[in-house]
């Protein structure tokens, strides 16, 4: 009896949070959910259809397309920004001077809208003025300006270019933490033991950073199965809608065709997807070792 | 000031209100305008609050935002009292709702019969008109005259049938290999309908239907301006880089002085002389098969009211002064913006800038398609009418582009 009203007392402290994420999160949710069982557009109206709407994006050969790109971009991207992200901050520890200084300016672009760097991006990879093409041809590795946008694995590149260039910095900066969390006596152990720095980094930091890995997988995936302003900006969806992404395909259904009810229920689908790939990470997460 | 005073000013201003019948206090009305048409609709504002009580203000709506925007005000019944929009939304909008019904006051405006064609059959809706004309645009072809000049032709000819301009592109691009003949926007569906659909439908071409079994996409034109952009794009003619143009170059290309031709709108005048005095450039109208079937598209934005406007009164009255002569020559002319009234087309304010003149006589000749969901068949990414160009122009198979295109449209249409 003593301990069950504690447990209520203790459920009143988190109550607000509850309600602010019910109000916030659930309720929104709930209205998209029955927003995607009607046909209700953007002009007005909306009758309740049921599940008419998931019926036809199952058979929406743009929306599976878009899905399989997003899938193409997570799969090309997520390694990158793991690997890159855990070599810079290996690279950026050993100076303790420099150490600040290099973070501060791999971190910088992290804090630049997403909009705003897909912008510069987009003129940097412009065949006529873009100061990329330019470059490139400079030091030989292209014999003319090249148009980014024409070929889906080009714009894809240059996506993944410009995103690898904004967000880096935060993938660095969680390893870093992950790194510096780990206890010190244990490197010092494998130093006497005489171990190279190289079996330092795989036996031991990289072993004991598999929960920051985890971690920083789960935000890079749902990043880029939400990836659309950085297609909207640079690729505009092309060559023929071979870019576009899951969202972007949500944004047309929405806003351009106005069909909000259709719109909801990619929405819905893609929330599915993410909470699949979430909830696997999540598990994944509690079974890896701690310290 | 002693609260005493005040109560004896308010009491005071009360009576002037009772004592004086009629007396009212000067409204401000509220104007949304898209970014794109945001300037001339200052320009209107500004001569009308110079000379009336009641004054308005301006909010500028980024262009694709609009539709949004002013859905969700209709429906939450917070609208402003006037609104400026692409006029090619108006079927969608009259359809929906969204609009008053202005027939009283405008079928009787002999103004409003002098207004563009284009705009009075956008704005009209089972017999009843719910806006008209206020800031037009309209698509012309755009040449550069010292390209002309270096290929050996006249600057003062432009093409006059689609062959010409073929014919003019192919010299151009041979007498000046740094430079093409004619460039277009080819991932931008609305640029397309812009600039190439009047080369169709000059010729005599339905593009796009109105229902579900209505003609879409026939008549002469439609496969011959199609066959001629994907020969010039076979020949090189046209750069390599028009065809992921989404539109953000829709302009810079033309401005680096390297294009021979393209179609482009009104507007191309003063950017072009803002941004390159040393340019000479011409303008023209779009061709079509044979000589005389010249058009062009007629955009811009229709002023309308939204349901549920505050103020409507008002608002009428702005639309219906915004007609006259004073408002399209001393608001719109005068700042070297076309007039949505044809009969001023030819006005003291053009008189030094000829191109101006050929411009505002496009508006005379153009047409608009009137379509519903013109956004899924026309300016989505993946929308019919761009997925048949794309497919002609870079993959060669004209027909079942064509054929492709008719059968999304009337999906669409039907829907």
């Amino acid at each position: 009896m003593v301990r069950a009203l504690r447990n209520n007392v203790g459920f009143l402290y988190v109550l607000p949070a509850l309600a602010f994420v019910g109000f916030f999160v659930l309720w929104p949710l709930l209205q998209l959910g029955y927003l995607s069982l009607t046909d209700t557009s953007l002009l007005g109206g909306g009758q309740f259809i049921g599940l008419e709407n998931y019926i036809k994006a199952f058979e929406d050969k743009k929306f599976w397309q878009a899905l399989g790109f997003t899938a193409r971009y997570t799969v090309f991207i997520t390694p990158l920004l793991m690997g890159l992200g855990f070599a810079l901050a290996l690279l950026t520890s050993p100076n303790r001077r420099l150490q600040q200084i290099t973070r501060g300016i791999i971190f910088l672009p992290v804090v630049i809208g997403i909009g705003s760097s897909s912008l510069l991006w987009f003129w940097l990879f412009d065949q006529q003025v873009g100061l990329f093409n330019k470059f490139l041809v400079d030091i030989g590795l292209l014999a003319e300006p090249a148009v980014w946008f024409t070929k889906a694995d080009m714009g894809l590149l240059a996506v993944t270019i410009s995103i690898t260039w904004k967000v880096i910095g935060f993938g660095m900066l969680l390893f870093v933490a992950g790194i510096q969390s780990i206890n010190g006596e244990i490197g010092e152990a494998a130093l006497i033991d005489g171990g190279n720095y190289w079996q330092r980094v795989w036996y031991i930091i990289l072993p004991l950073s598999l929960r920051v890995i985890l971690l920083t997988t789960l935000i890079s995936v749902i990043g880029s199965m939400l990836a659309f302003d950085q297609f909207y900006i640079m690729t505009g969806g092309n060559p023929r809608g071979q870019t576009f992404t899951a969202v972007y395909s949500i944004y047309q259904s929405s806003f351009i065709s106005f069909k909000l009810g259709y719109g909801a229920a990619l929405s819905i689908i893609l929330t599915a997807i993410i909470l699949v790939f979430s909830s696997l990470q999540v598990i994944l997460s509690n079974r890896s070792p701690s310290q | 000031m002693p609260s005493s005073w005040r109560a004896a000013l308010a009491a005071a201003a009360m009576s002037v209100v009772v004592v004086v019948p009629g007396t009212a206090f000067a409204e401000t009305l509220s104007l949304w305008a898209r970014a794109s048409s945001s300037n001339a609709a200052q320009h209107m504002i500004d001569l009308w609050n110079a000379s009336h009580d009641d004054k308005i203000e301006l909010t500028t709506i980024p262009d694709n935002q609009m539709v949004t925007k002013l859905a969700t005000s209709v429906q939450a019944g917070d609208v402003p009292d006037l609104i400026s929009f692409d006029l090619i939304f108006m079927p969608d909008f009259m359809k929906a709702g969204f609009l008053t019904d202005l027939t009283a006051t405008l079928s009787t405006d002999p103004n409003q019969a002098k207004v563009a064609k284009a705009f009075r059959d956008l704005a009209t809706y089972d017999g009843k008109l719910y806006g008209t004309g206020f800031t037009p645009d309209v698509s012309i072809l755009v040449y550069n005259k010292d390209l002309f000049k270096k290929a050996g032709l006249d600057p003062e000819s432009p093409p006059k049938t689609i062959a010409q301009l073929q014919e003019y592109a192919t010299k151009i691009k041979q007498a000046v290999p740094d430079a093409y003949g004619y460039y277009f926007s080819g991932s931008c569906g609305g640029c397309n309908i812009f600039t190439q659909a009047p080369m169709m439908w000059g010729s005599g071409a339905t593009l796009l239907p109105t229902s579900g079994d209505a003609p879409a996409m026939e008549g002469p034109g439609v496969k011959e301006v199609l066959t001629m952009l994907k020969q010039m794009w076979d020949a090189k003619v046209i750069p390599e880089s028009a065809e992921a143009d989404t539109g953000a170059n829709f302009m810079a290309t033309f401005e680096t002085g390297t294009i021979g031709m393209q179609g482009s709108g009104g507007f191309a005048i003063s950017l072009l002389k803002a941004n390159h005095p040393d340019m000479d450039f011409g303008i023209a109208p779009l061709p079509g098969l044979a000589e005389g079937q010249a058009s062009s598209f007629v955009g811009g934005d229709v002023i309308a009211i939204p349901t549920g406007a505050k103020h409507a009164e008002l608002a009428t009255q702005f639309i219906q002064w915004q007609l006259t002569d004073e408002a399209q020559l001393e608001g719109l002319a005068k700042n070297l913006i076309l007039p949505s009234r044809s009969d001023l087309a030819d006005n003291k304010y053009f008189q030094e800038e000829p191109r101006y003149i050929t411009t505002a006589q496009a508006v005379g000749i153009g047409q608009t398609p009137y379509a519903f969901h013109f956004n899924d068949m026309v300016n989505a990414d993946q929308s019919p009418w761009l997925t048949m160009l794309q497919t002609a122009i870079f993959d060669g198979d004209i027909d079942g582009a064509i054929e492709g295109a008719r059968e999304a449209m009337r999906a669409i249409a039907a829907e």
